[in-house]
Protein backbone atom coordinates (compact mmCIF):
# COMPACT_ATOMS: atom_id res chain seq x y z
CA UNK A 1 0.00 0.00 0.00
CA UNK A 2 1.05 3.60 -0.58
CA UNK A 3 2.95 4.74 2.55
CA UNK A 4 1.87 8.38 2.42
CA UNK A 5 -0.11 9.96 5.26
CA UNK A 6 -2.50 12.91 5.47
CA UNK A 7 -3.50 14.93 8.52
CA UNK A 8 -7.07 15.30 9.74
CA UNK A 9 -7.08 18.92 8.50
CA UNK A 10 -6.09 17.78 5.02
CA UNK A 11 -8.79 15.11 5.09
CA UNK A 12 -11.31 17.72 6.25
CA UNK A 13 -10.32 19.97 3.34
CA UNK A 14 -10.49 17.10 0.87
CA UNK A 15 -13.93 16.08 2.17
CA UNK A 16 -15.22 19.66 2.19
CA UNK A 17 -13.87 20.33 -1.32
CA UNK A 18 -15.46 17.11 -2.49
CA UNK A 19 -18.82 18.01 -0.91
CA UNK A 20 -18.74 21.57 -2.30
CA UNK A 21 -17.72 20.15 -5.72
CA UNK A 22 -20.50 20.47 -8.24
CA UNK A 23 -22.94 21.76 -5.58
CA UNK A 24 -21.26 25.14 -5.99
CA UNK A 25 -23.02 25.54 -9.35
CA UNK A 26 -25.79 22.93 -9.36
CA UNK A 27 -28.29 23.57 -6.59
CA UNK A 28 -28.82 20.39 -4.62
CA UNK A 29 -32.31 19.70 -3.27
CA UNK A 30 -33.73 22.14 -5.85
CA UNK A 31 -36.79 19.87 -6.24
CA UNK A 32 -38.15 21.18 -2.94
CA UNK A 33 -38.15 24.76 -4.33
CA UNK A 34 -38.82 27.19 -1.43
CA UNK A 35 -38.37 24.43 1.15
CA UNK A 36 -34.95 23.34 -0.14
CA UNK A 37 -33.36 24.63 3.08
CA UNK A 38 -35.51 22.17 5.05
CA UNK A 39 -34.53 19.38 2.66
CA UNK A 40 -30.88 20.35 3.12
CA UNK A 41 -31.16 20.15 6.92
CA UNK A 42 -32.84 16.71 6.76
CA UNK A 43 -30.56 15.53 3.94
CA UNK A 44 -27.50 16.94 5.69
CA UNK A 45 -28.36 14.98 8.87
CA UNK A 46 -28.92 11.82 6.81
CA UNK A 47 -25.78 12.46 4.79
CA UNK A 48 -23.76 12.99 7.95
CA UNK A 49 -25.01 9.64 9.28
CA UNK A 50 -24.12 7.96 5.99
CA UNK A 51 -20.63 9.42 6.14
CA UNK A 52 -20.36 8.14 9.71
CA UNK A 53 -21.18 4.67 8.36
CA UNK A 54 -18.23 4.96 5.97
CA UNK A 55 -16.01 6.21 8.79
CA UNK A 56 -17.14 3.31 11.01
CA UNK A 57 -16.28 0.82 8.23
CA UNK A 58 -12.83 2.39 7.93
CA UNK A 59 -12.34 2.39 11.73
CA UNK A 60 -13.36 -1.27 12.04
CA UNK A 61 -10.96 -2.17 9.21
CA UNK A 62 -7.91 -0.02 9.90
CA UNK A 63 -5.31 0.38 7.13
CA UNK A 64 -7.60 -1.35 4.62
CA UNK A 65 -9.01 0.18 1.47
CA UNK A 66 -12.49 -0.50 0.09
CA UNK A 67 -11.10 -3.25 -2.17
CA UNK A 68 -9.38 -4.99 0.76
CA UNK A 69 -12.55 -4.76 2.86
CA UNK A 70 -14.75 -6.07 0.03
CA UNK A 71 -12.40 -9.01 -0.55
CA UNK A 72 -12.15 -9.82 3.13
CA UNK A 73 -15.85 -9.57 3.98
CA UNK A 74 -17.46 -10.84 0.76
CA UNK A 75 -14.89 -13.37 -0.36
CA UNK A 76 -12.26 -13.02 -3.10
CA UNK A 77 -14.51 -13.54 -6.15
CA UNK A 78 -17.59 -11.54 -5.08
CA UNK A 79 -15.31 -8.93 -3.51
CA UNK A 80 -13.45 -8.46 -6.78
CA UNK A 81 -16.69 -8.27 -8.79
CA UNK A 82 -18.02 -5.59 -6.44
CA UNK A 83 -14.66 -3.80 -6.60
CA UNK A 84 -14.91 -3.69 -10.42
CA UNK A 85 -18.44 -2.25 -10.10
CA UNK A 86 -17.09 0.40 -7.72
CA UNK A 87 -14.30 1.20 -10.19
CA UNK A 88 -16.98 1.82 -12.82
CA UNK A 89 -18.97 3.93 -10.36
CA UNK A 90 -15.96 6.13 -9.54
CA UNK A 91 -15.12 6.56 -13.24
CA UNK A 92 -18.74 7.45 -13.98
CA UNK A 93 -18.83 9.93 -11.11
CA UNK A 94 -15.60 11.58 -12.28
CA UNK A 95 -17.01 11.89 -15.80
CA UNK A 96 -20.17 13.53 -14.44
CA UNK A 97 -18.08 16.08 -12.54
CA UNK A 98 -16.04 16.76 -15.69
CA UNK A 99 -19.20 17.31 -17.66
CA UNK A 100 -20.74 19.64 -15.04
CA UNK A 101 -17.55 21.66 -15.09
CA UNK A 102 -17.34 21.69 -18.89
CA UNK A 103 -21.00 22.64 -19.32
CA UNK A 104 -20.72 25.52 -16.89
CA UNK A 105 -17.54 26.92 -18.43
CA UNK A 106 -18.79 26.49 -22.00
CA UNK A 107 -22.20 28.01 -21.24
CA UNK A 108 -21.06 30.90 -19.10
CA UNK A 109 -17.38 31.76 -19.49
CA UNK A 110 -16.05 30.42 -22.81
CA UNK A 111 -19.08 29.90 -25.08
CA UNK A 112 -16.91 29.61 -28.22
CA UNK A 113 -14.57 26.93 -26.86
CA UNK A 114 -15.43 23.24 -27.52
CA UNK A 115 -16.34 21.35 -24.36
CA UNK A 116 -13.75 18.63 -25.09
CA UNK A 117 -10.94 21.20 -24.99
CA UNK A 118 -12.16 22.67 -21.67
CA UNK A 119 -12.55 19.26 -20.01
CA UNK A 120 -9.28 17.99 -21.53
CA UNK A 121 -7.19 20.84 -20.13
CA UNK A 122 -8.98 20.61 -16.78
CA UNK A 123 -8.12 16.90 -16.62
CA UNK A 124 -4.54 17.48 -17.72
CA UNK A 125 -4.00 19.94 -14.87
CA UNK A 126 -5.13 17.69 -12.05
CA UNK A 127 -3.65 14.41 -13.36
CA UNK A 128 -0.35 15.75 -12.00
CA UNK A 129 -1.94 16.10 -8.57
CA UNK A 130 -3.41 12.59 -8.66
CA UNK A 131 -0.11 11.11 -9.82
CA UNK A 132 1.56 12.78 -6.84
CA UNK A 133 -0.63 10.66 -4.55
CA UNK A 134 -2.93 11.35 -1.65
CA UNK A 135 -0.40 13.56 0.15
CA UNK A 136 -0.16 16.00 -2.75
CA UNK A 137 -3.95 16.03 -3.10
CA UNK A 138 -4.25 16.73 0.64
CA UNK A 139 -1.80 19.63 0.52
CA UNK A 140 -3.42 21.07 -2.59
CA UNK A 141 -6.83 21.02 -0.96
CA UNK A 142 -5.43 22.47 2.27
CA UNK A 143 -4.24 25.43 0.23
CA UNK A 144 -7.18 25.90 -2.13
CA UNK A 145 -10.42 24.72 -0.49
CA UNK A 146 -10.59 27.60 2.07
CA UNK A 147 -11.07 29.93 -0.92
CA UNK A 148 -14.48 28.35 -1.66
CA UNK A 149 -16.41 29.54 1.46
CA UNK A 150 -14.62 32.91 1.34
CA UNK A 151 -15.86 33.52 -2.21
CA UNK A 152 -19.36 32.33 -1.30
CA UNK A 153 -19.45 34.72 1.70
CA UNK A 154 -18.13 37.66 -0.37
CA UNK A 155 -20.88 37.21 -2.97
CA UNK A 156 -23.56 36.64 -0.31
CA UNK A 157 -22.64 39.73 1.71
CA UNK A 158 -22.34 41.94 -1.37
CA UNK A 159 -25.87 41.09 -2.46
CA UNK A 160 -27.43 41.85 0.89
CA UNK A 161 -28.87 45.15 -0.40
CA UNK A 162 -30.88 43.47 -3.20
CA UNK A 163 -32.25 40.67 -1.03
CA UNK A 164 -35.83 39.85 -0.11
CA UNK A 165 -35.58 37.87 3.11
CA UNK A 166 -39.19 36.67 2.99
CA UNK A 167 -38.77 34.93 -0.39
CA UNK A 168 -38.59 31.47 1.17
CA UNK A 169 -42.02 31.83 2.78
CA UNK A 170 -44.54 30.16 3.11
CA UNK A 171 -42.93 27.11 4.61
CA UNK A 172 -44.13 23.68 3.42
CA UNK A 173 -46.46 25.15 0.80
CA UNK A 174 -46.54 21.82 -1.10
CA UNK A 175 -46.40 19.58 1.94
CA UNK A 176 -43.70 17.21 3.11
CA UNK A 177 -43.26 14.74 0.17
CA UNK A 178 -41.22 17.09 -2.13
CA UNK A 179 -39.02 17.98 0.84
CA UNK A 180 -38.36 14.33 1.65
CA UNK A 181 -37.64 13.52 -2.02
CA UNK A 182 -35.20 16.41 -2.24
CA UNK A 183 -33.63 15.40 1.10
CA UNK A 184 -33.03 11.91 -0.28
CA UNK A 185 -31.47 13.38 -3.44
CA UNK A 186 -29.29 15.56 -1.23
CA UNK A 187 -28.08 12.48 0.66
CA UNK A 188 -27.02 10.72 -2.56
CA UNK A 189 -25.60 13.91 -4.10
CA UNK A 190 -23.14 14.85 -2.63
CA UNK A 191 -22.91 12.98 0.70
CA UNK A 192 -23.23 9.41 -0.53
CA UNK A 193 -20.56 10.05 -3.14
CA UNK A 194 -18.00 10.27 -0.33
CA UNK A 195 -17.95 6.47 -0.42
CA UNK A 196 -14.91 7.09 -2.66
CA UNK A 197 -13.09 8.19 0.49
CA UNK A 198 -13.00 4.58 1.67
CA UNK A 199 -9.95 4.42 -0.64
CA UNK A 200 -8.39 7.43 1.18
CA UNK A 201 -9.31 6.92 4.84
CA UNK A 202 -6.46 4.39 5.43
CA UNK A 203 -3.99 7.23 4.79
CA UNK A 204 -5.20 9.32 7.75
CA UNK A 205 -2.34 9.65 10.25
CA UNK A 206 -4.56 9.86 13.35
CA UNK A 207 -7.37 7.35 12.98
CA UNK A 208 -9.13 8.43 16.19
CA UNK A 209 -9.99 11.76 14.56
CA UNK A 210 -11.72 10.20 11.54
CA UNK A 211 -15.33 10.37 12.78
CA UNK A 212 -14.96 13.90 14.10
CA UNK A 213 -13.43 15.06 10.80
CA UNK A 214 -16.21 13.45 8.80
CA UNK A 215 -18.98 15.01 10.91
CA UNK A 216 -17.43 18.48 10.90
CA UNK A 217 -17.05 18.42 7.10
CA UNK A 218 -20.67 17.25 6.67
CA UNK A 219 -21.88 20.11 8.91
CA UNK A 220 -19.68 22.64 7.08
CA UNK A 221 -20.96 21.53 3.66
CA UNK A 222 -24.61 21.64 4.80
CA UNK A 223 -24.26 25.07 6.39
CA UNK A 224 -22.57 26.49 3.29
CA UNK A 225 -25.24 24.98 1.01
CA UNK A 226 -28.00 26.51 3.16
CA UNK A 227 -26.30 29.92 3.12
CA UNK A 228 -25.95 29.73 -0.68
CA UNK A 229 -29.61 28.69 -0.98
CA UNK A 230 -30.85 31.61 1.15
CA UNK A 231 -28.64 33.99 -0.83
CA UNK A 232 -29.99 32.71 -4.15
CA UNK A 233 -33.67 32.62 -3.19
CA UNK A 234 -33.60 36.02 -1.51
CA UNK A 235 -31.98 37.58 -4.57
CA UNK A 236 -33.73 35.72 -7.41
CA UNK A 237 -37.03 34.60 -5.87
CA UNK A 238 -38.33 31.04 -6.04
CA UNK A 239 -39.88 31.31 -9.54
CA UNK A 240 -36.72 32.43 -11.30
CA UNK A 241 -34.65 30.06 -9.21
CA UNK A 242 -36.71 27.04 -10.25
CA UNK A 243 -36.29 27.97 -13.94
CA UNK A 244 -32.56 28.74 -13.89
CA UNK A 245 -29.97 26.15 -14.93
CA UNK A 246 -26.93 27.63 -13.18
CA UNK A 247 -28.48 29.46 -10.23
CA UNK A 248 -25.24 30.74 -8.71
CA UNK A 249 -24.23 32.24 -12.05
CA UNK A 250 -27.51 34.11 -12.30
CA UNK A 251 -27.06 35.42 -8.77
CA UNK A 252 -23.50 36.52 -9.48
CA UNK A 253 -24.74 38.55 -12.46
CA UNK A 254 -26.67 40.78 -10.03
CA UNK A 255 -23.49 41.76 -8.26
CA UNK A 256 -23.46 45.58 -8.41
CA UNK A 257 -20.59 47.22 -10.30
CA UNK A 258 -18.60 44.41 -11.83
CA UNK A 259 -18.61 40.81 -13.00
CA UNK A 260 -17.85 38.25 -10.27
CA UNK A 261 -18.44 35.21 -12.45
CA UNK A 262 -14.71 34.33 -12.47
CA UNK A 263 -15.00 33.83 -8.70
CA UNK A 264 -17.62 31.16 -9.34
CA UNK A 265 -15.31 29.62 -11.95
CA UNK A 266 -12.55 29.48 -9.33
CA UNK A 267 -14.91 27.81 -6.86
CA UNK A 268 -15.92 25.25 -9.43
CA UNK A 269 -12.32 24.69 -10.47
CA UNK A 270 -11.36 23.99 -6.86
CA UNK A 271 -14.43 21.99 -5.83
CA UNK A 272 -14.71 20.12 -9.13
CA UNK A 273 -10.96 19.57 -9.20
CA UNK A 274 -10.92 18.01 -5.72
CA UNK A 275 -13.96 15.89 -6.48
CA UNK A 276 -12.77 14.53 -9.81
CA UNK A 277 -9.24 14.03 -8.44
CA UNK A 278 -10.60 11.96 -5.55
CA UNK A 279 -12.78 9.91 -7.92
CA UNK A 280 -9.96 9.25 -10.39
CA UNK A 281 -7.60 8.44 -7.51
CA UNK A 282 -10.15 6.02 -6.00
CA UNK A 283 -10.79 4.37 -9.40
CA UNK A 284 -7.12 3.93 -10.29
CA UNK A 285 -6.14 2.76 -6.79
CA UNK A 286 -8.97 0.22 -6.80
CA UNK A 287 -8.10 -0.87 -10.33
CA UNK A 288 -4.42 -1.34 -9.50
CA UNK A 289 -5.36 -3.32 -6.38
CA UNK A 290 -7.73 -5.59 -8.29
CA UNK A 291 -5.15 -6.16 -11.04
CA UNK A 292 -2.28 -6.54 -8.57
CA UNK A 293 -0.32 -3.56 -9.87
CA UNK A 294 1.88 -1.90 -7.30
CA UNK A 295 1.95 1.66 -8.63
CA UNK A 296 -1.49 3.09 -9.36
CA UNK A 297 -0.08 6.13 -11.21
CA UNK A 298 0.66 3.97 -14.28
CA UNK A 299 -3.05 3.86 -15.02
CA UNK A 300 -3.99 7.42 -14.11
CA UNK A 301 -3.64 8.92 -17.58
CA UNK A 302 -5.56 6.06 -19.26
CA UNK A 303 -8.41 6.22 -16.74
CA UNK A 304 -8.57 10.02 -16.93
CA UNK A 305 -8.60 9.94 -20.75
CA UNK A 306 -11.48 7.49 -20.62
CA UNK A 307 -13.31 9.72 -18.09
CA UNK A 308 -12.94 12.72 -20.43
CA UNK A 309 -14.31 10.74 -23.39
CA UNK A 310 -17.12 9.33 -21.24
CA UNK A 311 -18.08 12.80 -20.04
CA UNK A 312 -18.56 13.98 -23.63
CA UNK A 313 -20.25 10.74 -24.72
CA UNK A 314 -22.77 10.50 -21.86
CA UNK A 315 -25.18 13.34 -22.60
CA UNK A 316 -26.18 15.56 -25.48
CA UNK A 317 -26.79 18.73 -23.45
CA UNK A 318 -27.00 20.19 -19.97
CA UNK A 319 -30.75 19.60 -19.65
CA UNK A 320 -30.21 15.89 -20.25
CA UNK A 321 -27.62 15.86 -17.43
CA UNK A 322 -29.93 17.64 -15.00
CA UNK A 323 -32.84 15.35 -15.90
CA UNK A 324 -30.71 12.20 -15.51
CA UNK A 325 -29.16 13.41 -12.26
CA UNK A 326 -32.57 14.15 -10.80
CA UNK A 327 -34.47 11.07 -12.00
CA UNK A 328 -31.98 8.21 -12.32
CA UNK A 329 -28.92 9.06 -10.23
CA UNK A 330 -30.48 8.64 -6.73
CA UNK A 331 -31.64 5.09 -7.55
CA UNK A 332 -28.48 4.17 -9.45
CA UNK A 333 -26.40 5.31 -6.49
CA UNK A 334 -28.33 3.39 -3.78
CA UNK A 335 -26.40 0.07 -4.06
CA UNK A 336 -23.00 1.78 -4.13
CA UNK A 337 -23.69 4.40 -1.50
CA UNK A 338 -26.08 2.73 0.91
CA UNK A 339 -26.69 -1.03 0.45
CA UNK A 340 -23.11 -2.34 0.01
CA UNK A 341 -21.62 -0.07 2.72
CA UNK A 342 -24.36 -1.10 5.19
CA UNK A 343 -23.66 -4.78 4.44
CA UNK A 344 -19.94 -4.13 4.95
CA UNK A 345 -20.62 -2.36 8.25
CA UNK A 346 -22.83 -5.22 9.42
CA UNK A 347 -20.22 -7.82 8.44
CA UNK A 348 -17.43 -5.79 10.08
CA UNK A 349 -19.38 -5.49 13.33
CA UNK A 350 -20.39 -9.15 13.21
CA UNK A 351 -16.80 -10.36 12.71
CA UNK A 352 -15.61 -8.01 15.44
CA UNK A 353 -18.12 -9.27 18.01
CA UNK A 354 -17.71 -12.93 17.03
CA UNK A 355 -15.26 -14.58 19.46
CA UNK A 356 -12.22 -15.94 17.65
CA UNK A 357 -11.38 -19.65 17.75
CA UNK A 358 -8.08 -18.99 19.53
CA UNK A 359 -9.85 -17.27 22.44
CA UNK A 360 -12.46 -20.01 22.66
CA UNK B 1 -10.83 12.78 -36.57
CA UNK B 2 -7.18 13.58 -37.23
CA UNK B 3 -7.09 15.69 -34.05
CA UNK B 4 -8.47 12.78 -32.03
CA UNK B 5 -5.88 10.46 -33.58
CA UNK B 6 -3.06 12.91 -32.89
CA UNK B 7 -4.08 13.42 -29.24
CA UNK B 8 -4.26 9.69 -28.55
CA UNK B 9 -0.94 9.00 -30.32
CA UNK B 10 0.81 11.69 -28.27
CA UNK B 11 -0.68 10.37 -25.00
CA UNK B 12 0.23 6.75 -25.80
CA UNK B 13 3.78 7.54 -26.91
CA UNK B 14 4.33 9.65 -23.80
CA UNK B 15 3.21 6.84 -21.46
CA UNK B 16 4.57 3.92 -23.46
CA UNK B 17 8.18 5.09 -23.33
CA UNK B 18 7.94 5.20 -19.52
CA UNK B 19 6.39 1.73 -19.38
CA UNK B 20 9.08 0.20 -21.64
CA UNK B 21 11.90 1.92 -19.77
CA UNK B 22 10.66 0.65 -16.41
CA UNK B 23 9.79 -2.81 -17.82
CA UNK B 24 6.21 -2.77 -16.55
CA UNK B 25 4.33 -6.08 -16.30
CA UNK B 26 1.93 -7.15 -19.06
CA UNK B 27 -1.08 -6.36 -16.84
CA UNK B 28 -0.24 -2.67 -16.96
CA UNK B 29 -0.10 -2.73 -20.77
CA UNK B 30 -3.37 -4.68 -21.01
CA UNK B 31 -5.30 -2.34 -18.72
CA UNK B 32 -3.74 0.76 -20.23
CA UNK B 33 -4.61 -0.24 -23.78
CA UNK B 34 -8.10 -1.37 -22.74
CA UNK B 35 -8.99 2.11 -21.48
CA UNK B 36 -7.18 3.88 -24.29
CA UNK B 37 -8.78 1.71 -26.97
CA UNK B 38 -12.24 2.21 -25.45
CA UNK B 39 -11.70 5.96 -25.28
CA UNK B 40 -10.27 6.11 -28.79
CA UNK B 41 -13.12 4.11 -30.36
CA UNK B 42 -15.80 6.24 -28.72
CA UNK B 43 -13.93 9.44 -29.63
CA UNK B 44 -13.75 8.42 -33.29
CA UNK B 45 -17.45 7.60 -33.34
CA UNK B 46 -18.29 10.92 -31.68
CA UNK B 47 -16.05 12.78 -34.13
CA UNK B 48 -17.80 10.99 -37.00
CA UNK B 49 -21.16 12.16 -35.64
CA UNK B 50 -22.29 8.60 -34.81
CA UNK B 51 -22.84 8.81 -31.07
CA UNK B 52 -23.20 5.31 -29.64
CA UNK B 53 -25.77 4.41 -26.99
CA UNK B 54 -24.23 5.80 -23.78
CA UNK B 55 -23.94 3.97 -20.42
CA UNK B 56 -26.31 6.49 -18.82
CA UNK B 57 -28.96 5.74 -21.43
CA UNK B 58 -28.47 2.01 -20.84
CA UNK B 59 -28.81 2.45 -17.06
CA UNK B 60 -31.94 4.55 -17.55
CA UNK B 61 -33.39 1.95 -19.95
CA UNK B 62 -32.77 -0.82 -17.41
CA UNK B 63 -34.43 1.21 -14.63
CA UNK B 64 -37.40 1.93 -16.86
CA UNK B 65 -37.69 -1.76 -17.71
CA UNK B 66 -37.70 -2.68 -14.00
CA UNK B 67 -40.18 0.10 -13.27
CA UNK B 68 -38.02 2.15 -10.89
CA UNK B 69 -38.02 5.18 -13.19
CA UNK B 70 -41.11 6.21 -15.17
Amino acid sequence: MEKTRISSIQLFMLLSGFLFGSTVILAPAAGAKKDAWLAMIIGGAGGGLLMLVYAAIASLNPSKTLVDILREKMGYVIGNILAVLYIWYFIHLASLVFRDFGEFICTVTFPETPITVVIGFFALAFVYGVNGGVEVMGRMSELLVPVVPVVAFIISLSLITVSDFTAFLPILENGMPPVLNAAFSYITFPFGETVAFLMLFPHLNRKEKLKKTVIVSAIAATVLSIIIFFRDISVLGSELMSRATFISHLTALLFPGFNVDPLLDINLLIGGGVKSAVCVYAATRALSQVAGIEDFSKLTSAVTTFCVVLSVWEYNNVLEILDWTEKVWPYYAIPFQIIIPLVLLFLSLWRKNKPSKVKA
Amino acid sequence: MLTVLAVFIILIIYDLQKFIRKKEPVRVFVLYFFFMAAGFTVSLLLAAGKRPYSPSQMIEAVFKMIGIVK
